[in-house]
């Protein structure tokens, strides 16, 4: 059976149902207003580390010593990383993947067009473990070279079109290679292997053109667990920055934990804008409670005077508010996925991550928001008629 | 030993002497803005168990300050009230809204009933309030039933039934819970005469089961049903 107080509130809404309506109305603002912002940044946040974690996973090691020149007016380049280094890099870093990259930025002759660019070389048996290749096969032959998307494109590149590298000098024959295939577009990478703009060379090819033979630009160890990067790195440290810095290790995590740091700043700001709603929600119920309870007087009057308890009538007026907080946050929570799914998909265009739960928890927290504003906004006018006198009150008209 | 004195205290002392409700010396001084107002002035009162009384006066006499004082809705500035044995200016504010609801029945002139709730559930109400669960008993209707309410109506709300129907309404409501004490606040002052016979006919078959019924009244012919009246006038007994 049911409360009798609770039927009671049930019909006290029902009687002043406009009112009661209106009411819940500005819960449903605000509820929406805290849900689809919650879920906007929410959203935003995921898609944002996803793009930026592709390659996170990532420990960038590169030479701390500068390497020295006789020649002046050449840029300060650093040394690279040699192979007892490189081995004992391998050594600390497990089962984890280690990638020596050559890196150089060159001039190259397509057709009649120069260009220029960076030019890596790579293991052809480590290009499939971080790039995608969109076109065409890997590196099979020694000269043999895959191209990044932006190349492709400016100079109409296709499968089997060769490129001219090295400067052009009327009186030396440059090498060529051919393409072998086109890489998907990376965007800025944040393992440092940026490919839009640069052509991959079998790193024999590499070493065969450029020396460098077993001096690395670069060394990537990729994570098979990210949550152990940071071990990983201390184990590098220790073995390879034995007595001096040899080499600087850096990875791409502090960068995403701060942005989306940033990005969770942002999410609560809006939040708290979207909550000033709620504020003004909170007041119109109070409002309407005050005008409940003053309505109603007479009938407390009776219901205090034939024995019933004041914690009794509190809940009778709680048990109000908190229908009306009901209402609204249902209605608001109901309001929030249609709107908060069409602001999510017109402002991050993608809608992916709309129903995971770091997303879709702003629903309920909003409505439990509601709620409790609600019965919170409900304390006063309660306490109030519970408080009254009950000769006054049943004398009142 | 404690349990036996508390459970004294509850049922009451039961003996001759101790009459249902002892006023000894009561007042009642209201602070208002001109002034203090007195509305009871040293009152002294016994009413017996199964008594019928009548308590007359112009308006302003203290009628309804008495009938507050009796009906634990207030406390006596000064002197001793004790009602059904207990002092009620020693009880805790939820042990008189207790002894609203299981020793008092009231009955108003202008029978306040709950408007929300149907004739029945006002019925049921009480019972509600001390049970705290719906009435599976049938006591509610069969109180309804005893008044002379026309069961038909009883899931009409208070506004869709006549003042003779809602002062019966009122009645079973006051009834529902067995109390001894009937106060009756002018019940028959909205209702015309016949139907206000007929509602005097009510209590006084009431006053033959046990009840102990208390009656405010204006009207002489009313108050000639009561074995015993007293009289106020400025917040002093002249009459009894």
């Amino acid at each position: 059976m049911r409360d009798i107080f609770l039927d009671l509130s049930i019909r006290s809404v029902r009687l002043n149902f406009l009112r009661s309506l209106l009411a819940s109305i500005g819960i449903v603002i605000g509820v929406v207003a805290i849900s689809s912002m919650g879920m906007l940044g929410a959203n935003m946040q995921l898609s944002v580390k996803e793009q930026l974690s592709a390659n996170v996973n990532t420990i960038m090691i590169s030479s701390d010593v500068v390497r020295t020149t006789s020649t002046a007016g050449t840029p300060i380049t650093a040394e690279g990383i040699d192979k007892s280094t490189l081995n004992d890099i391998k050594n600390a870093a497990g089962q984890n993947t280690v990638i020596p990259v050559h890196r150089t930025q060159t001039q190259f002759t397509i057709g009649s067009t120069d260009g220029r660019g960076s030019v890596y070389g790579l293991e052809p048996n480590d290009i499939p473990k971080f790039l995608t290749i969109d076109s065409g096969t890997n590196i099979k032959g020694g000269s043999d070279a895959l191209v990044g998307p932006n190349i492709a494109s400016n100079f109409n590149l296709n499968i089997g079109s060769r490129i001219k590298i090295g400067q052009d000098n009327k009186s030396v024959t440059r090498p060529v290679v051919r393409v072998a295939g086109i890489l998907a577009a990376r965007g800025f990478a944040s393992d440092g292997i940026n490919t839009d703009n640069a052509i991959i060379v079998p790193d024999t090819w590499y070493t065969d053109h450029y020396g460098d033979k077993d001096l690395y630009d670069q060394v990537n160890v990729i994570m098979q667990n990210i949550d152990n990067i940071n071990q990983t790195e201390a184990a590098i440290d220790d073995k390879v920055n034995r007595r001096t810095d040899v080499v600087r290790i850096q990875d791409a995590s502090s960068r995403l934990s701060s942005i989306s740091s940033t990005l969770g700043t942002i999410t609560t700001f809006i939040m708290a804008i979207g909550s000033i709603s709620l504020v003004v929600a909170a007041v119109s119920i109070f409002n309407v409670m005050m005008m409940s309870v003053n309505e109603r007087v007479q009938e407390i009057g009776i219901l205090l005077s034939i024995g019933t308890e004041k914690g009794e009538v509190r809940r009778m007026f709680l048990y109000e508010a908190f229908i009306l907080g009901i209402i609204g946050s249902v209605v608001g929570g109901i309001c929030s996925l249609v709107i908060g799914y069409s602001v999510v998909s017109a402002m991050i265009g993608n809608t992916t991550y709309f129903f995971l739960p770091e997303s879709i928890i702003y629903v309920p927290e909003g409505m439990i928001i509601g709620i409790v504003v609600c019965v919170v906004s409900g304390l006063y006018p309660a306490w109030k008629a519970s408080n009254m006198d009950p000769i006054d009150a049943l004398r009142s008209e | 030993m404690d349990c036996r004195k508390a459970e004294e205290e509850m049922t009451g002392p039961g003996t001759m002497d101790m009459p249902l409700i002892r006023l000894s010396d009561v007042s009642k001084v209201y602070h208002l803005e001109s002034g203090d107002f007195t509305a009871l002035n040293h009152v002294s009162l016994d009413i017996q168990e199964n008594e019928f009384v009548a308590i007359m006066g112009p308006s302003g006499s203290g009628k309804s300050t008495i009938m507050n004082q009796l009906g634990i809705l207030d406390v006596p500035t000064s002197g001793k009230l004790l009602i059904d044995g207990r002092d009620v200016a020693t009880m805790s504010n939820l042990e008189r809204t207790h002894m609203r609801r299981d020793v008092i029945g009231y009955i108003f002139q202008k029978f306040y009933l709950i408007p929300l709730l149907s004739a029945y559930e006002n019925v049921e109400y009480p019972l509600i309030l001390k049970y705290k669960k719906r009435d599976t008993t049938g006591k509610a209707r069969e109180v309804l039933r005893s008044v002379g309410f026309d069961e038909n109506m009883s899931a009409h709300r208070p506004n869709q039934l006549s003042g003779g129907q809602q002062q019966r309404v009122a009645i079973a409501r006051a009834l529902v819970n067995d109390p001894k004490i009937l106060l009756c606040d002018e019940p028959t002052g909205n209702l015309d005469r016949k139907t206000g016979f007929a509602i005097m006919d009510i209590l006084i078959g009431l006053h033959k089961e046990g009840k102990t019924v208390i009656l405010v009244t204006h009207d002489p012919k009313i108050a000639e049903y009561a074995h015993r009246t007293i009289e106020l006038e400025d917040g002093r007994i002249v009459g009894s």
